[in-house]
């Protein structure tokens, strides 16, 4: 089996939070840091059974074919997600259609995003961690060009105004509800070469990081508009310029797109593990499948609107199988 | 006659029946020289190919002692007596079949061969016209050596050697291409190279089937993943004191005789950065120099298609003056931004291989032609706007400081300029995890091409964005096998 590093898992698993937080929809205070960050404690402590797990040598392929499932159709679901995701944000990132006028414009980017990722996810495991850490190194740094822009255009009263923002709980769940890549987590953590308590550490203090000095930065750099805008992170992006006289939102445009397509693609790759295992003799065209799978939930989502809860709900659930499916093979067992 | 038929077919030991038998198998080839004489009293034969030998020496140290021996002796004892008496040559072999005689007749050995013996001898004599040592032409360096490889595997073994006195230094020579037979020289550090790579490159070569071998790109495909890969994973080198620095670094090398470019495996993304000029200087301007190369490599693959969609669809992230430039100088010009752009590089890369296949005389007419002629009066005509025109030549300078990726950066640079042209910053950027992606799974024997950088290795680093002074590089014991994955 393709193993990965800890580093490297944790910077595939941040891509997608990262993602996640860019597309983030409706206000945000510091309500929301607080929520976001309460919840990634709660997360850490729900994945310790998961990483116990994986110490005592257990292995996706040893569960149920049940939990398999579970976590298939969890992974194709917040796939669809990401790219519902990216369908919305896209509305505010300015991607030129008018040259091929016939398709339509979800559609396209869907196809264009689908072909890459196809084409990301292709040569397996290995070689996307190799990329994923790069573009996790790319991110940062433009998440510190973001840090030097905001000082000048931060007004640090925003940051106690919190009149317009959901309360402690809303904002708590809504933490869960955009920390799908904890599927990814789970299925992924076996691939890990060495301590998998490592590098769960290292994905969760990464993860309550990144939450933390986005979510402080935009809400003092984008609090004043915070009423008329929906995204409020691209928002503040789009507002902090380091140079009075030049933009600098190209920098950002690329990394969203760059980002979009490797969260979606960490996705497939764990979709396509999980094919492997359900459907053993069904070697070809998996990951074909699972994008073609995402992008249907995506349209079908869409449709239906499901609620910050179902996704909160889902994400406990995700860290809560592994164990459970574990305590009950232990006491059949027993039995 | 097949080329199987007489390879291994035993010499005759009959001498006219012997020489009757070369001429078949050379088919009369005029090059064939055959001398016949008697030593010892024994009908003998000393063949050679034209051309190949060194007339003095073969006269002086081969023709003179053996026409001299006198006494009269069997076939055996005048064979025993010259190879134990006389040191007619100091690389002496035997051939027992044609194949073998032939081989070395081709590479300029002198062949004796006798009434009566079933065998012959060989005497290495070669004198033929080679290139002498010059300066490599690709890879200028200002305070390291200016010996480069030349064509004669030998002398380049010899080039090595000369640098690395060390008994570790391995150099195996074998034959490959049926037809070519061409010496290929298989270099290692015998203490440094990681046992399981060596086994897997031998292993490569001998699944070689070729007929000819005529240069490096013969044999690479051979030692690289079978996969599409926009970058080489293994490297060439046409300078010695490079290739020492490789096998130092437990690397292999493959010497190709007739090609003065030596094939390094595992090559990695960070060493087209580098060259050996970076440890003749302090290491703040290798480290500053090092960057420049870095942001160039970057600047030659997206400048042309981010000029494109920045002023065909992001307008806005221009700030005012350069955006009225901008529309002033397009505002005259009657193509598209993207077939102007697509027009210009399409024109340098016609320039540039008419440059390096046209004759040396008349290169300068190329120039003059196309820096004053084409290009002044396009810009002047209307045809082609000054800012485009900028970037596209600021592109391809920057793409003369690593001259060794070339090759994909000409092609990247034209996908990335469709990419930016139809989707603007959206196309780049899609296309960009495209790339990032096959340079990522670039892997050759388990080796990471985009090492030391992702996997990261903290030990790498101190020679892939900085280099370190050479105080703190030493004893070192680097070697690539910490690479591996």
């Amino acid at each position: 089996m393709n193993k990965i590093s800890y580093g490297q898992f944790a910077s595939l698993l941040l891509i997608t939070d990262a993602f996640a937080l860019l597309c983030l929809y409706g206000n945000i205070s510091v309500l929301t840091t607080a929520g976001f960050l309460t919840g990634i404690i709660i997360q850490t402590i729900m994945a310790i059974p998961v990483i116990k797990f994986y110490n005592s040598g257990g292995a996706l392929k040893n569960c149920r074919k049940v939990v398999c499932w579970f976590y298939l159709i969890y992974l194709l679901l917040w796939g669809g997600i990401l790219f519902s995701m990216l369908w919305n944000a896209a509305e505010i990132i300015y991607i030129p259609f008018e040259n091929i006028g016939f398709v339509s414009e979800k559609l396209l980017i869907s196809g264009l995003i689908a072909v890459s990722c196809l084409y990301v996810s292709s040569p397996g495991i290995k070689a996307m961690s190799r990329a994923g850490t790069i573009v996790a190194v790319l991110g940062v740094l433009c998440l510190l060009i973001f840090l030097v822009s905001a000082v000048p255009n931060a007004k640090f009263e925003y940051l106690t105004d919190l009149w317009n923002s959901n309360g402690f709980f809303d904002e708590f769940i809504r933490g869960f509800s955009i920390s799908g890549s904890l599927g990814s987590f789970v299925v992924l953590l076996e691939f890990v070469n060495g301590s998998k308590t490592k590098s769960s550490i290292m994905y969760f203090s990464g993860k309550a990081i990144l939450y933390t000095v986005v979510t402080i930065a935009a809400t003092s750099v984008a609090g004043g508009i915070m009423t008329i805008t929906n995204f409020p992170i691209v928002s503040a992006a789009e507002l902090s310029q380091p140079f009075s006289v030049q933009r600098i939102d190209s920098l950002f445009l690329m990394i969203f797109v760059i980002l979009a397509v490797f969260s979606i693609a960490v996705q497939v790759i764990a979709a396509s593990y999980l094919f492997r295992l359900i459907f053993t003799s069904f070697s070809i065209l998996r990951s074909t499948c699972s994008l073609v799978l995402m992008i249907g939930a995506a349209f079908a989502l869409s449709k239906v609107g499901i609620y910050h809860w179902a996704y909160a709900i889902a994400v406990m659930v995700a860290l809560l199988i592994v164990p459970t499916a574990m305590l009950i093979k232990k006491s059949r067992g027993r039995g | 006659m097949k080329t199987e038929d007489y390879y291994f077919s035993p010499i005759i030991s009959d001498l006219k029946r012997n020489i009757d038998e070369i001429k078949k198998i050379s088919g009369g080839s005029s090059d064939l020289l055959v001398n016949e004489f008697i030593s010892g009293g024994i009908k003998c034969a000393l063949l050679c190919c034209e051309g190949m030998l060194s007339t003095s020496t073969i006269t002086k140290l081969i023709l003179e002692p053996i026409t001299n021996i006198d006494t009269k002796k069997s076939s055996e004892e005048l064979f025993k007596h010259i190879q134990d008496k006389l040191l007619l040559s100091v690389d002496r072999l035997e051939a027992e079949n044609y194949g073998n005689l032939f081989r070395t007749l081709n590479s300029g050995f002198a062949i004796l061969i006798a009434d009566g013996m079933a065998k012959a001898l060989a005497f290495g004599v070669q004198g033929y016209a080679v290139r002498g040592i010059d300066e490599p032409a690709g890879e200028a360096n200002i305070m390291g050596a200016h010996e480069g490889f030349v064509e004669v595997v030998r002398t380049n073994m010899s080039l090595l050697r000369r640098r690395m006195k060390s008994p570790f230094l391995v150099m195996e020579l074998f034959v490959k291409g049926d037809k070519s037979q061409t010496d290929l020289c298989l270099c290692y550090m015998r203490d440094r190279v990681p046992k399981k790579l060596l086994k897997q490159i031998k292993n490569s070569l001998d699944n070689m089937q070729l007929e000819s071998i005529l240069s490096t790109g013969y044999v690479r495909p051979f030692t690289e993943n079978k996969s599409f890969e926009l970058f080489s994973s293994t490297g060439t080198t046409e300078r010695p004191d490079v290739l020492c620095s490789k096998l130092i670094e437990g690397r292999v090398a493959i010497l190709v005789d007739g090609v003065p470019f030596a094939i390094v495996i595992p090559r990695l993304f960070c060493e087209s950065f580098q060259t050996l000029d970076d440890y003749a200087f302090k290491p703040y301007y290798s480290t500053f120099i090092r960057w420049i190369k870095y942001a160039a490599f970057i600047i030659s693959v997206i400048l042309p298609a981010l000029y494109v969609s920045v002023a065909m669809y992001h307008p806005e992230l221009l700030n005012s003056t350069l955006l009225m430039i901008l529309v002033k100088s397009e505002a005259k010009a009657p193509l598209s931004l993207i077939t102007e752009s697509l027009g210009v590089l399409l024109m340098y890369e016609i320039i540039r291989e008419a440059g390096i296949r046209l004759p040396k005389s008349v290169g300068g007419a190329v120039s003059i032609v196309s820096g004053l002629i084409i290009g002044d009066s396009a810009v002047d005509s209307g045809l082609i706007s000054t800012p485009l025109l900028t970037m596209t030549a600021l592109a391809v300078i920057s793409g003369f400081v690593v001259p060794e990726l070339n090759a994909p950066l000409t092609i990247l640079r034209f996908a990335f300029l469709i990419a930016g042209g139809i989707f603007g910053l959206f196309g780049i950027s899609l296309l960009a995890c495209a790339v990032l992606i096959n340079i990522c799974a670039t892997e050759d024997y388990g080796f990471p091409y985009t090492a030391p950088i992702s996997p990261f290795k903290v030990r790498g680093m101190r020679d892939t964005f900085v280099r370190e002074g050479m105080l703190k590089m030493q004893n070192g014991g680097f070697t690539v096998e910490e690479y591996h994955e």
